[in-house]
C-alpha cells in the first residue's frame, strides 16, 4: 500500500478528520487567494497612481509652456519698446524653455495618440509663432522698427498665439479629464481591495468557526464515548473481580474438602497398617509353631497350611504393605497440596526480574553441568504472594530441567509482559521433551504424569502449580510439541489485592 | 501411698484404641485404661463423682470425634478447677501446624501424631508408656 493510495482512501472516506482537513485547507486556499488578489489590486493601484502622476506632469508642462510663450511675447514687446538687449536675452531664454517643454510634452503624451496628434498639429504653429517673433526682433535690431510693428499688426502672430493657447488648453483639459477617470479608477480599486479582503476574511472566519464547531462537537462525542468506555470497563472489572473471587472461593472449598478427605482416610490407614503388622507378628508365631510341629510330628502337617503360612500369607502381607505405603504417600501429597493451598496469599509488590533470577541462580549449577542456558528477560513487576510465586516458578524451572531432552543442552527462557484489563503474563519456555497434545491437560491433574515414566515423582508438581496459580486469581496454559519443547503461559492479575479485597469484605 | 494413675482414652476408632492399648501394655504399663468412643460419654465421665474421688488421671485424646471436636473436650478439661491439672496427651492423625498450636494454646501437654507407619506408631506409643511409668501425675 503506497502512501498515495492511503491519502486517497482518507479523502474518499467521510470522516471527521477529512471534514476538518477539507475545511482548513479551503480556509488556507482562500487566504492565499485573498492575498494574491490584494497584491494584484495593489499593483493596479500603483500603476494608476503613476498615471495620475504622469497626468500632473503633463499639466505642469502645459502650464509652463503657456507661461513661457507669454513670457517670450512679453520680452519681445519689451525689446521692441525699449530696445534693450537684456530683453532679447530673456526672450531667447523663454523661447528655449517653451521649445524644451514642448519636446518633453511630446514625450510625455507618447502613450496617448489623441494628445499626440494634437501636439503634432501644434508643432508647425509653434514654429510659425517663434519665426514671427524672431522676424520682428530681427527687424527691430536692424533698425526697421516700423516693419516689426507691421508684422505684429499683420495679426498672424496673434492668431498663432491664440491657436497655441486654445490647443494647449485643450490638451490640459483632456489630461484633467483623464485625471478624473484615473482617480475614479483608483477609488474603485481601493474599494475592490477592501471588498476582497473583507469577504476573504469573513469566509476564513466562517471556515474557522465551522472547524472549531466540528472540533468541539467531535471532542464532546469523544468525551462521551470515553466516559462510556470507562463505564463499561468498570463493569467489566467488577465482573472479572467477582468471577475471580468466586473462583478463589470455589478453590478454597475444594481445598477444605481435600483436607478433610485426606484426614479421614488416614485413620483407617493407620488401622490397616497396624493390623497388618499385628498379622505379620501373628504369622511369625504360627510359623514358629509350624516349625516345631515339622520337627516333632511331621505327619500332622497339612500341605495347604504349610503353603498358606510360608507363601500366601507373606505374599498377601507384602502387597498390603506396598499398597498402604503408596496410599500413605498419596494421602500425604493431597494433604500437602491442600495445606499449601489453604495458606492465605499475602499480596506484596514483587520485583519479578530479581525473583526469577534468584530461581535461575539456584539451578545454575545443574544448567551449567548440562552446558545449557537459562535466560531471564526484564519482567514486569507483580503484586502477589511471594511464597506462592516462588514455588510456582521454582516448580516450572525444575520441571524444565528435569524433563529436558538428553539429546541437546537445555535452554530455558522466561519472558513477561503487561496485558490490558489488569493482567500480567509470564512465559516459561524450554526445549525439553515436550508433552503430547493428549496429555496437555492431564499433566496438571493430581498424580498424573505424562510421557516416559523414567524420572522419580508423584505427579504433584504441576497440580500444585495450577492450584497455586488459581489461588492467586490466575490461570496457566501449556503450549507444547512433543520432542520440541514446552511453553507454560501464566496469567496473573497485576494486583492481587484488587481482586481479593472484595472477597475479604464479604 | 498415692492412687495409681487412671488412663482415660477418648478415641472413636476402635481399631486405634485397640492398637494403642496393646502397645501400652507391651510397654509394661498396667494402669487402668478407660476407653470412651465419643465426646459426650467422655465428658459425662469427667463430670461424674467417680473421677472426683478417684485420684490422678491421664487423658489420651483424639481430635476427630463423631459428636464433637477433641479440642472442645480439651478446653473443657483445662477450664475445670480440678481436672485442669491432669496431663492431656493429644494423639491424633492431624499434623496440621495450626491445629497443633491450637492444642498447646488450650493447655495440652503433649501432642503426638499417629504415624501411618506401624513401626513408628508402635514405638511412639511404647515410648509414651515409658514416659507414663516414670511420670508423676498430680492428685486431683
Amino acid at each position: 500500500m503506497s502512501r498515495l493510495s492511503e491519502t486517497l482512501g482518507f479523502l474518499r472516506t467521510p470522516t471527521f478528520g477529512r471534514t476538518v482537513f477539507i475545511l482548513l485547507s479551503s480556509a488556507f486556499s482562500l487566504l492565499a487567494l485573498t492575498g494574491l488578489m490584494s497584491l494584484w489590486i495593489s499593483g493596479r493601484i500603483n500603476e494608476l497612481n503613476e498615471r495620475v502622476e504622469h497626468t500632473f506632469e503633463v499639466r505642469a508642462e502645459v502650464q509652463g509652456m503657456v507661461g513661457a510663450l507669454a513670457d517670450a511675447e512679453t520680452y519681445q514687446r519689451g525689446h521692441l519698446l525699449t530696445g534693450q538687449l537684456d530683453a532679447v536675452r530673456d526672450y531667447e531664454a523663454a523661447r528655449r524653455e517653451a521649445l524644451e517643454r514642448f519636446e518633453r510634452l511630446e514625450r510625455l503624451v507618447a502613450d496617448n495618440p489623441e494628445q499626440q496628434a494634437r501636439l503634432s498639429e501644434l508643432e508647425p504653429v509653434l514654429q510659425l509663432r517663434f519665426s514671427i517673433l524672431d522676424r520682428t526682433l530681427a527687424a527691430a535690431r536692424a533698425g526697421r522698427g516700423d516693419e516689426a510693428i507691421r508684422i505684429i499688426r499683420g495679426g498672424e502672430g496673434l492668431r498663432a498665439m491664440e491657436r497655441l493657447r486654445s490647443d494647449l488648453a485643450l490638451v490640459d483639459e483632456t489630461e484633467a479629464e483623464l485625471l478624473g477617470d484615473r482617480r475614479a479608477l483608483t477609488r474603485e480599486s481601493d474599494l475592490l481591495n477592501l471588498a476582497v479582503n473583507l469577504i476573504g476574511t469573513a469566509l476564513i472566519f466562517a471556515l474557522g468557526f465551522a472547524s472549531l464547531w466540528l472540533l468541539r462537537r467531535y471532542l464532546i462525542e469523544l468525551q462521551n464515548s470515553r466516559a462510556e468506555i470507562a463505564e463499561i470497563n468498570r463493569g467489566l472489572e467488577a465482573t472479572v473481580k467477582e468471577r475471580t473471587a468466586d473462583l478463589i472461593a470455589a478453590n478454597e472449598e475444594v481445598q477444605k474438602f481435600a483436607y478433610i478427605v485426606s484426614h479421614d482416610l488416614r485413620a483407617p490407614l493407620v488401622n490397616v497398617t497396624g493390623y497388618t503388622s499385628e498379622l505379620a507378628t501373628a504369622a511369625k508365631a504360627l510359623t514358629r509353631q509350624m516349625d516345631t510341629v515339622k520337627d516333632k510330628a511331621p505327619e500332622l502337617l497339612d500341605a495347604d497350611a504349610v503353603l498358606a503360612i510360608e507363601e500366601d500369607v507373606p505374599e498377601a502381607l507384602g502387597f498390603i504393605r506396598t499398597s498402604t505405603e503408596k496410599m500413605d504417600r498419596l494421602i500425604n501429597a493431597i494433604l500437602k497440596l491442600s495445606r499449601e493451598g489453604r495458606r492465605t496469599p499475602q499480596p506484596q509488590w514483587l520485583d519479578m526480574t530479581e525473583l526469577l533470577r534468584g530461581i535461575a541462580d539456584s539451578v545454575q549449577h545443574q544448567v551449567s553441568e548440562a552446558e545449557g542456558e537459562i535466560a531471564v528477560d526484564r519482567l514486569p513487576r507483580l503484586e502477589s504472594d511471594r511464597l506462592f510465586i516462588e514455588q510456582i516458578f521454582g516448580n516450572l524451572v525444575d520441571n524444565a530441567l528435569k524433563y529436558r531432552d538428553p539429546q541437546r543442552p537445555p535452554r530455558i527462557s522466561i519472558r513477561g509482559r503487561d496485558e490490558p484489563g489488569g493482567w500480567t503474563v509470564y512465559e516459561v519456555e524450554d526445549n525439553g521433551r515436550g508433552v503430547s497434545e493428549a496429555d496437555r491437560e492431564r499433566v496438571f491433574e493430581l498424580f498424573r504424569r505424562a510421557g516416559k515414566q523414567d524420572k522419580p515423582g508423584e505427579g504433584l508438581g504441576l497440580a500444585f502449580v495450577r492450584q497455586s496459580v488459581r489461588r492467586l486469581g490466575g490461570s496457566i496454559e501449556l503450549d507444547s510439541e512433543l520432542g520440541k519443547g514446552s511453553t507454560f503461559r501464566l496469567k496473573f492479575p497485576k494486583r492481587l489485592s484488587a481482586v481479593t479485597s472484595e472477597e475479604d469484605s464479604r | 501411698m498415692t492412687h495409681p494413675v487412671t488412663i482415660v482414652m477418648v478415641e472413636d476408632d476402635h481399631g486405634h484404641a485397640n492398637l494403642i492399648e496393646k502397645n501400652i501394655r507391651r510397654a509394661n504399663i498396667n494402669n487402668e485404661i478407660r476407653h470412651f468412643a465419643d465426646g459426650s460419654s467422655a465428658l459425662e465421665y469427667f463430670e461424674s463423682e467417680e473421677v472426683r474421688g478417684n485420684g490422678p488421671l491421664l487423658v489420651l485424646l483424639d481430635l476427630n470425634l463423631p459428636d464433637m471436636q477433641g479440642t472442645d473436650i480439651l478446653a473443657r478439661i483445662k477450664a475445670d478447677e480440678r481436672l485442669r491439672r491432669a496431663p492431656v496427651v493429644v494423639l491424633t492423625t492431624t499434623d496440621d501446624k495450626v491445629e497443633i498450636q491450637r492444642c498447646y494454646d488450650l493447655g495440652c501437654n503433649v501432642y503426638i501424631t499417629k504415624p501411618v507407619d506401624y513401626e513408628a506408631f508402635a514405638s511412639a506409643i511404647r515410648q509414651l508408656g515409658l514416659f507414663l511409668s516414670v511420670m508423676q501425675a498430680p492428685e486431683i
